[in-house]
């Protein structure tokens, strides 16, 4: 039974307003973000409206109408984006704003996409639909639940989707697809393999992560985490995983033969009491972009001794997705009501960034 | 914008042909003003009015929540989280249940997923029943005695098709399962829509309004497997670490058989009621300020479940009693 404490706790007062905000462009968009990837040398923004926009150092955004409802999910497909909706419509999108419709569902939602060396996957209830690159036709792969989490590997050879009860990993060998089931009981969400491709992790619907070896199926489970895990990303070169899910960026180390089993995560970036809910690597740093439930975003070094520098202060809206251009010259921050953080990085954005220059 | 307040969600419960989709379209035609989402079962009934309607499969998963495994549905926690991403801001939602369905899943994915939770909140459990036909279907299948349990009102349909004392019978019927639903007679699903909507029914200021109803505490049963309901009150403070302990071994011993619990507790040496409300092994319970002056202080418990007897309840309730 809960104990019902009513008294005052003390409370963090979150982060100030900082000086990237003040230099960046703050944009209200009216619908929440829903995601962020970078495409070419843009940043592609979804929104609950069905928009896209896209940001690029030196311009305002560009608007694209893509969807009619929420854009439930979006990956880079090399110059292009592919996004999901549900509106059930699976399109790809140029950075031009050309909207190209894959394929239409009907009402069905269009739940997860993936994109990698031409080939493009989509997932709506418990099938995932897979054009292999320079194909017309889809293959159509089932599963025994709606299908979570969808992701290609590094080099674009296996699909990965996740189910309730673990994942399997597709191959396509010659004519036909070969499944490898990855069994774990509970439900599993978003999906990505290690860039080594060794190991495949996945977000549950318990606040707990679970990974595989592939090798041999081995079991890793990442635990403890006091709320879900909305968002991870691969960081550096060791690679760990930062993930969101905790007051504070947890980051498995998965150098080795075993991974992250047995070893302690690194913890950067405390946020006080607040909850991390969005994560993203800093391109080619051993560093982690952090967003907060109140709004703010943090940027540390996967060094514990090392204090964090704030980048964005609190605004009491969750921050949904965190994107930055791959030469790291401006950052994109969008949050749960809507609001756009666009800003430079480089431009004396204080002593702690400079220090990793 | 701001990050949007819970939006209430309505489930709709029944058997197939009890007039559910009835029920749906009055919400959506005479609430026209307002934003709707319905979330509907793909075998569901055709003809739904309304811009926004979402196909569920229904999908029961389990789910650990720290020590207690229990089931929630996965479609649904997908779907609202996606429903929360939209631009435009909802007044409510309504999920209709296949007849089949057992409505515990539903309800405890509002108790267990923290951001269904944070976004949405269960208004009412809202079960339409066929006056003709829901005597045999309580006999029948276990869905629907279940449907009827879980209900905050029974919504008993079809009136002009059976004679007076045969509604009589089944209302006793539904009484015995559930005391605490509120029953509507309709004959076309026509009642004020404030009676479905809007209740607030799962909110812990509800559960101070549950009165218990003696007379049904003598309840009798044709089989183990009926669901019935059983109270108990106490003049005497209870003792909250005995309640807390016993409570808590309850629940999670045989809450696969407890379908719904509330209470108000007075325990010694606190000043403020404790109120609780729980689904299977679930609760949610809070302090809700001070005892109204002039009242006597009294708690009471009430239970809705299966094989209610062979669980002690009296007794155990019994040795919580401070001394």
């Amino acid at each position: 039974m809960q104990s019902g404490l009513t008294a005052d706790l003390p409370r963090n007062r979150g982060f100030a307003e900082t000086e990237i905000e003040r230099r960046g462009m703050r944009l209200e968009l009216g619908a929440p973000v829903t995601g962020a990837v970078m495409v070419g040398d843009a940043v592609a923004v979804g929104f609950g409206d069905g928009k896209i926009r896209f940001f690029r150092p030196g311009a305002g955004p560009v608007a694209v109408e893509a969807h009619r409802g929420v854009v439930l999910c979006m990956a880079a497909a090399g110059d292009h984006l592919v996004t999901g909706g549900d509106d059930g419509r699976f399109l790809q999108i140029s950075l031009s704003g050309d909207v190209e419709e894959i394929h239409s569902f009907g009402t069905k939602w269009v739940d997860c996409v993936a994109a990698s060396h031409g080939h493009r996957a989509c997932s709506s209830g418990r099938e995932a639909h897979v054009w292999l690159s320079g194909k017309r036709n889809s293959a159509v792969l089932e599963h025994t639940s709606t299908v979570g989490g969808l992701t290609f590997d590094a080099k674009g050879r296996r699909l990965a989707v996740a189910c309730y009860g673990g994942a399997t990993v597709w191959e396509h060998g010659g004519r036909r697809w070969k499944s490898s089931k990855l069994v774990w009981k509970g439900s599993h969400g978003n999906v990505s393999f290690s860039p080594d491709g060794r190991f495949l992790v996945t977000a549950m619907q318990e606040n707990a992560l679970h990974g595989w070896r592939l090798r041999d199926k081995g079991n890793l489970a990442m635990a403890g985490y006091p709320s879900k895990i909305r968002s991870f990303v691969w960081v550096g070169g060791t690679p760990h995983l930062a993930t969101s899910g905790a007051d504070e960026a947890i980051c498995w180390p998965f150098d080795g033969k075993d991974g992250p089993m047995d070893r302690k995560p690194v913890c950067v970036a405390y946020g006080g009491d607040q909850m991390a809910t969005c994560v993203q690597a800093v391109p080619g740093e051993e560093a982690v972009f952090v967003g907060f439930r109140d709004g703010a975003v943090l940027m540390a070094d996967l060094d514990e001794s090392k204090r964090a520098f704030v980048l964005r202060g609190s605004t009491d809206a969750e921050v949904t997705a965190i994107a930055v251009t791959p030469s790291r010259s401006h950052v994109l921050v969008g949050d749960a009501t809507g609001h756009v953080l666009w800003a430079p990085l480089r431009a004396r954005t204080g002593d702690a960034y400079a220090r990793n220059v | 914008m701001q990050t949007a307040e819970q939006v209430p969600v309505t489930v709709l419960t029944g058997f197939l042909g009890a007039g559910k989709t009835t029920l749906l379209n009055r919400i959506l035609t005479e609430r026209h003003g307002r934003k709707y989402a319905v979330i509907v079962n793909e075998f569901g009934e055709e003809g739904i009015d309304n811009d926004l309607v979402v196909d569920a499969d229904e999908e029961v998963f389990e789910m650990n929540n720290g020590c207690i495994c229990c089931t929630v549905r996965g479609d649904l926690i997908r779907i609202l989280g996606g429903l929360m991403k939209r631009a435009d801001q909802l007044d409510a939602i309504i999920v209709e249940t296949t007849g089949l369905a057992d409505p515990a899943p539903v309800a405890q994915t509002f108790f267990v997923d923290q951001d269904v939770a944070a976004r949405t909140k269960l208004d009412a459990i809202v079960t339409v029943a066929d006056a003709v036909h829901l005597d045999r279907q309580l006999g029948e299948h276990h869905e629907a005695e279940e449907q009827v349990a879980f209900a905050d009102v029974v919504l008993l349909n079809k009136t002009d098709l059976v004679e007076a004392d045969g509604l009589e019978r089944v209302e006793a019927r539904i009484r015995k399962i559930n005391p605490y639903a509120k029953i509507i007679r309709t004959a076309h699903c026509e009642t004020p829509l404030d009676d479905v909507v809007g209740l607030n029914a799962f909110s812990l200021d509800r559960v101070l309004e549950v009165e218990p109803d003696f007379l049904e505490s003598d309840h009798d049963h044709d089989h183990d497997d009926d669901v019935t309901s059983v109270s108990f009150t106490s003049d005497r403070p209870l003792d909250l670490n005995k309640f807390q302990t016993w409570f808590g071994i309850l629940l999670q011993t045989r809450g696969q058989d407890i379908l719904r619990s509330k209470g108000i507790l007075d325990f010694a040496g606190h000043d403020d009621r404790y109120v609780f409300q729980g689904v299977h092994m679930l609760m949610d319970g809070s302090p809700m300020g001070a005892w109204p002056e002039g009242k006597p202080r009294c708690s009471r418990v009430v239970f809705i479940g299966r094989d209610l007897d062979s669980m002690g309840l009296e007794e155990g309730f019994e040795a919580c009693k401070a001394a």
